[in-house]
């Protein structure tokens, strides 16, 4: 077969096949970008590319070097306008896009398509600064199998079939994976940027705040994405137990609690005195803060973490990514447990208060006092009676307070979530004279059938407090639980029974559901278990675990002769696969016509007799007298059968012999009874 | 008068142009003489990245380095699922040339400064089809072609009209960067046709300094001889002696006969000729022979060290025209 012969080649170079699927594949790679992009910059490339798609489809040639050089000045002019600079994510990715319509507009030979093609693949890789999530990943492989697709068309000289084009495309993509996977894993990770701080130009992040105003978390609470997620060894505490302790709060200026900057690191405790933990994993968002999330009280820390003296556990650096750590808690034994007394500056600031603040508080603690005289235990309960008893709500939407917060809210409104319950708790223990902080972190969360796994939304942030008893040191009291104790037996969504407060959507979940809202938070946590999978062992990997995978391997990924192994195994076995693969789909010579029936033959008389089956050294002949002396009424089709069998098998034939005796070989077979099972048959003779 | 691709190799002066020589001509030893055909085996495929391919290689890096920078697993994933690509590209490259047969077919003969198609022939039996081949003398080039899965595929490379004489074809490449352009698979072949290049006709009657029209050929026209008369065409009359001027007039088939059938005997001679220097009596003799067939004569051919008996038909025609394309010249080997 001789097709058409190719003539000499005249003008390769205004050779545009493939333009159209440029024209494609680089708006859907550039499609994510929409959502974090300003509009103008949507507008610009699109317009670029329906002109170069008009132009392509009515025949036009391409705008000349002129008007595209001051095209591509404006729009480098419009980008710094915007952003101020044409560097960093958002800026570069900006101009990218511009930059790469342009690129099209003006493609004239095939060399432009390519480096438009080749940016494409860029800028799938910049849509990970926005999302990083695994629909986002699965998109973004659809995108690169486009792109590449286009690369094949424009160097194929011909028209491509489509579907061909997406087989060898798709092939393309999945010979490159056991690459991407070996090499993610093995490729040395290094800590940290190498220049700038990636951090600052990352949208702001929503976390527990450095501050605690009374009223200034409420729309944390309203956030329901994902905070932390933790999986535990073995034992699951109860839910109520379950204090996950971020921030403390010591100082405070009559309306807002500050953070400590406490510097000083302290050993955590041994192991408590009764020995139980609860060692999990904890797979924490990025905060862009150093603290970590530990589960009340600490016990066991993770290496690149420390505890400071108010029990506050944080990181050597911010977390600017997702990370996961390890560490164990001790359920019983709260920080400064058996020492007779508090330091003294430290008790002095623990029970500090603005002079003139909260009047009325003060005289009420006062009376407290007078009735209890030195019990401070008496104390502590009257205060969450006094929380129980009263008019006193619980609402994450409470009126403002202006004045003195603290009065106001005990003595006015009356209404309010964790932070207000727990701020006017201390200052009432202070106004006591008991040393009293507030913390903040979480509390509640939902526990995760399937996965196995508690997640803690930002919604399940809390703030309770530690009041400072000698010799018992810093217990924890949670005032919200006085009025409102399902928030902290079952997390926020057990409040949902309460009066007709309106609570976030998502976290009505308890009875008296639709099924479609059953339905739709399966759903949901369907989603989340994936996503916590993908989060934990894809987006989480890090220098610390590689370090663990190697270490696992009895190797070091910070030695290059490690490094060189690993490759070494994984391409290794890589290549194995690959070669057995081929030498499995070697060709194999087909079973003849005529061998074929032999089995079938076979197969017909072991339905007689299991043991008459051939076995497959024995030669035809000697098989045909075994049967035949072991069922005469068979020897005769049989003994034919192998003649004919061997004379087809070794004599020279024309096709038309060949297929009378393969005709004469069916015959034959057909003689031979299809024999009964062997069990209905009244015992053949055996040979 | 020669075309500039026919340079003899000088003598290399720069250093540069040493080595290139002596690599050049390590690898033609390495495939010395591939003869009518030749199997690309993995002996003899070379690849090497292209522009385009050093630019993606940049473009990685740079994305490694702000997977890096940002710490981003997803970007490491990407970065590194274009490395696998850009490798396994080299596989699918070179497995684009694996296995080809490539078989010269013979080259048609030419008048001189005429382009020059030689055609190669591609089978493919190892059950992929072929994409973006391209076929390469010096600067000359194929269009890109494919070759289908199990078929064969002509591609024809038109080389540059060449003086008289016989040639031999410098070697020649054959390439894809397919499918991704970012590499270059190539392998060299040394097959060699015969070029047979006629020398361009010239007609005696219009150069000046002969000695006039009819004294040019000799002819051994026997008295009473008349000239040669026209009849219609029938069937079967060979299309050389077609009255062309009469069809066009006409439009009518005509054709001229000979007034006393094979009667008359046409001696060709090289001394006749009515130019001095050997190319253009070539090219005289050359449109004497071409002239004598279409008329359907026979003729006999004299030159200075061959005579060829007088005879007629196309066979007869060729065979003078090879030798006046052989005339006191070896086969010449042609340089990229």
């Amino acid at each position: 077969m001789s097709t058409a012969a190719p003539t000499t080649q005249t003008t390769q170079q205004t050779d545009l096949r493939g333009l159209d699927l440029a024209l494609i594949a680089l708006p859907v790679a550039a499609l994510p970008h929409v959502w974090h992009q300003p509009p103008w910059i949507t507008a610009l490339v699109v317009l670029a590319i329906a002109t170069r798609a008009w132009l392509l489809a009515t025949g036009r040639a391409a705008p000349s070097l002129a008007v595209m050089s001051v095209l591509a000045v404006i729009a480098g002019g419009l980008t710094f306008a915007q952003f101020g600079t044409v560097f960093g994510q958002e800026a570069g990715t900006a101009l990218l896009l511009v930059m790469i319509a342009f690129k099209l507009l003006e493609t004239r030979n095939r060399r432009d398509i390519v480096i438009a093609l080749f940016l494409g693949y860029f800028v799938v890789v910049t849509t990970y600064f926005f999302d990083q999530s695994i629909l986002i990943a699965a998109y973004s492989l659809v995108a690169t199998a486009l792109l590449t697709a286009a690369l094949i068309q424009v160097h194929a000289g011909r028209f491509i079939p489509r579907p061909q084009l997406a087989r060898q495309a798709g092939a393309m993509l999945l010979h490159a994976l056991p690459f991407m996977l070996i090499l993610f894993f093995v490729f040395p990770r290094i800590e940290g940027p190498l220049w700038g701080d990636p951090q600052r130009e990352q949208s702001a992040r929503t976390g527990l705040s450095g501050e605690l105003n009374p009223g200034d978390i409420a729309n944390l609470l309203q956030d329901e994405s994902t905070a932390l997620r933790v999986e535990f060894d073995d034992e699951v505490p109860a839910l109520r137990a379950q204090y996950w302790r971020a921030l403390v709060m010591t100082d405070f200026d009559g309306r807002r609690w500050s953070a400590d900057a406490d510097r000083r690191v302290i050993q955590p405790p041994t192991t408590g005195n009764d020995g139980r933990r609860i060692r999990y994993t904890a797979t924490l968002e990025p905060t862009r803060a150093r603290y970590l999330p530990v589960l009340d009280y600490p016990s066991t820390l993770p290496a690149d973490a420390e505890l400071r003296a108010n029990h506050q556990v944080l990181r050597d650096r911010r977390i600017t990514s997702r990370i996961q750590y390890s560490a164990e808690a001790d359920l019983v034994t709260p920080p400064g447990a058996g020492e007779a007394a508090l330091d003294p500056q430290e008790r002095g600031r623990a029970l500090h208060l603005p002079p003139s603040s909260a009047p009325r508080a003060r005289a009420e603690v006062a009376l407290w006092r007078a009735t209890h005289g030195d019990d401070d235990r008496a104390i502590i309960q009257e205060a969450l009676r006094r929380f129980g008893a009263e008019p006193y709500r619980y609402t994450l939407q409470p009126p403002r307070l202006e004045d003195d917060t603290t009065d106001q809210f005990l003595f006015e409104t009356q209404a309010g979530y964790c932070e207000h319950y727990a701020s006017a708790f201390a200052v009432l223990m202070r106004a006591a004279g008991i040393p009293t902080r507030v913390v903040t972190g979480y509390q509640g969360g939902a526990w995760q059938t399937r996965g196995e796994y508690l997640r803690l939304r930002n919604a399940d942030a809390h703030a309770w407090n530690e009041v400072w008893l000698d010799g018992e040191g810093w217990i924890r009291v949670d005032p919200t639980a006085a009025i409102a104790p399902e928030r902290i037996e079952q997390g926020l969504p057990g409040l949902a029974s309460d009066t007709g407060e309106p609570i976030p959507g998502f976290l009505r979940r308890g009875e008296g559901l639709s099924w479609l809202q059953r339905a739709r938070f399966g759903l949901e946590d369907w989603g989340d278990f994936v996503r916590f999978r993908w989060e934990s062992w894809v987006l989480a990997f890090d220098p610390e675990r590689q370090r663990e995978l190697f270490a696992r391997l009895g190797l070091d990924p910070r030695d290059w002769r490690s490094i060189l192994i690993a490759l070494g195994v994984g391409f290794g076995s890589l290549a194995l696969i690959v070669v057995s693969w081929i030498w499995l789909r070697r060709p194999r010579q087909r079973r003849s016509p005529a061998d074929r029936l032999l089995q079938r033959l076979s197969r017909r008389i072991a339905r007689h007799d299991r043991r008459l089956a051939r076995a497959p050294h024995e030669p035809v002949d000697a098989w045909a007298r075994r049967v035949g002396q072991a069922r005469p009424d068979l020897a005769e089709p049989l003994t034919a059968f192998a003649g004919v069998y061997n004379r087809q098998r070794f004599a020279p034939l024309t096709p038309e012999q060949r297929a009378d005796e393969l005709g004469r070989l069916r015959t034959l077979l057909q003689q031979v009874p299809r024999g009964k099972p062997p069990a209905a048959q009244p015992g053949p003779a055996r040979a | 008068m020669r075309p500039d691709s026919v340079t003899q190799a000088g003598p290399s002066r720069s250093r540069s142009a040493r080595l290139r020589d002596d690599a050049i001509r390590w690898i033609t030893r390495r495939h010395s003489d591939d003869g009518e055909q030749a199997r690309m085996g993995r002996d003899r495929i070379y690849i090497l990245p292209t522009r385009a391919g050093y630019t993606l290689l940049g473009i990685i890096l740079v994305m490694l380095l702000g997977s890096i920078n940002y710490s981003n697993n997803m970007a490491f994933l990407l970065t590194f699922l274009l490395v696998g690509i850009g490798h396994n590209a080299m596989w699918y490259t070179h497995r684009n040339l694996l296995g080809l047969q490539v078989s010269t077919l013979p080259v048609p003969p030419v008048f001189a400064g005429q382009p020059i198609v030689l055609p190669v022939r591609l089978t493919e039996t190892a059950g992929r089809a072929r994409e973006a081949l391209t076929l390469r003398i010096g600067h000359r080039a194929t269009a890109p072609f494919a070759v289908p899965d199990r078929g064969t595929q002509t591609a024809r490379l038109e080389l540059a009209g060449l003086a008289r004489g016989v040639y031999r074809l410098p070697r020649q490449r054959l390439d894809t960067r397919y499918p991704l352009g970012i590499l270059e698979a190539w392998s060299w072949l040394t097959l060699n046709p015969e070029i047979v290049v006629y020398p361009a006709p010239v007609d005696p009657g219009q150069t000046t300094g002969g000695s006039g029209e009819e004294d040019a050929p000799s002819r051994d026209r026997r008295e009473g001889e008349a000239p040669d008369q026209i009849r219609p065409y029938r069937p079967g009359d060979p299309p050389g002696r077609i009255v062309w001027k009469a069809f066009a007039r006409s439009g009518k088939l005509h054709v001229r006969e000979a007034s006393s059938g094979q009667g008359d005997r046409l001696w060709l001679e090289w001394e006749a000729m009515p130019a001095s220097d050997t190319e253009t009596r070539l090219s005289m003799l050359c449109h004497q022979v071409l002239a004598a067939h279409a008329e359907g004569r026979a003729f006999g051919l004299r030159l200075p060290d061959q005579t060829l008996d007088p005879a007629q038909g196309p066979a007869h025609r060729d065979h003078c025209l090879q030798a006046l394309a052989r005339f006191r010249t070896d086969v010449i080997e042609l340089v990229s």
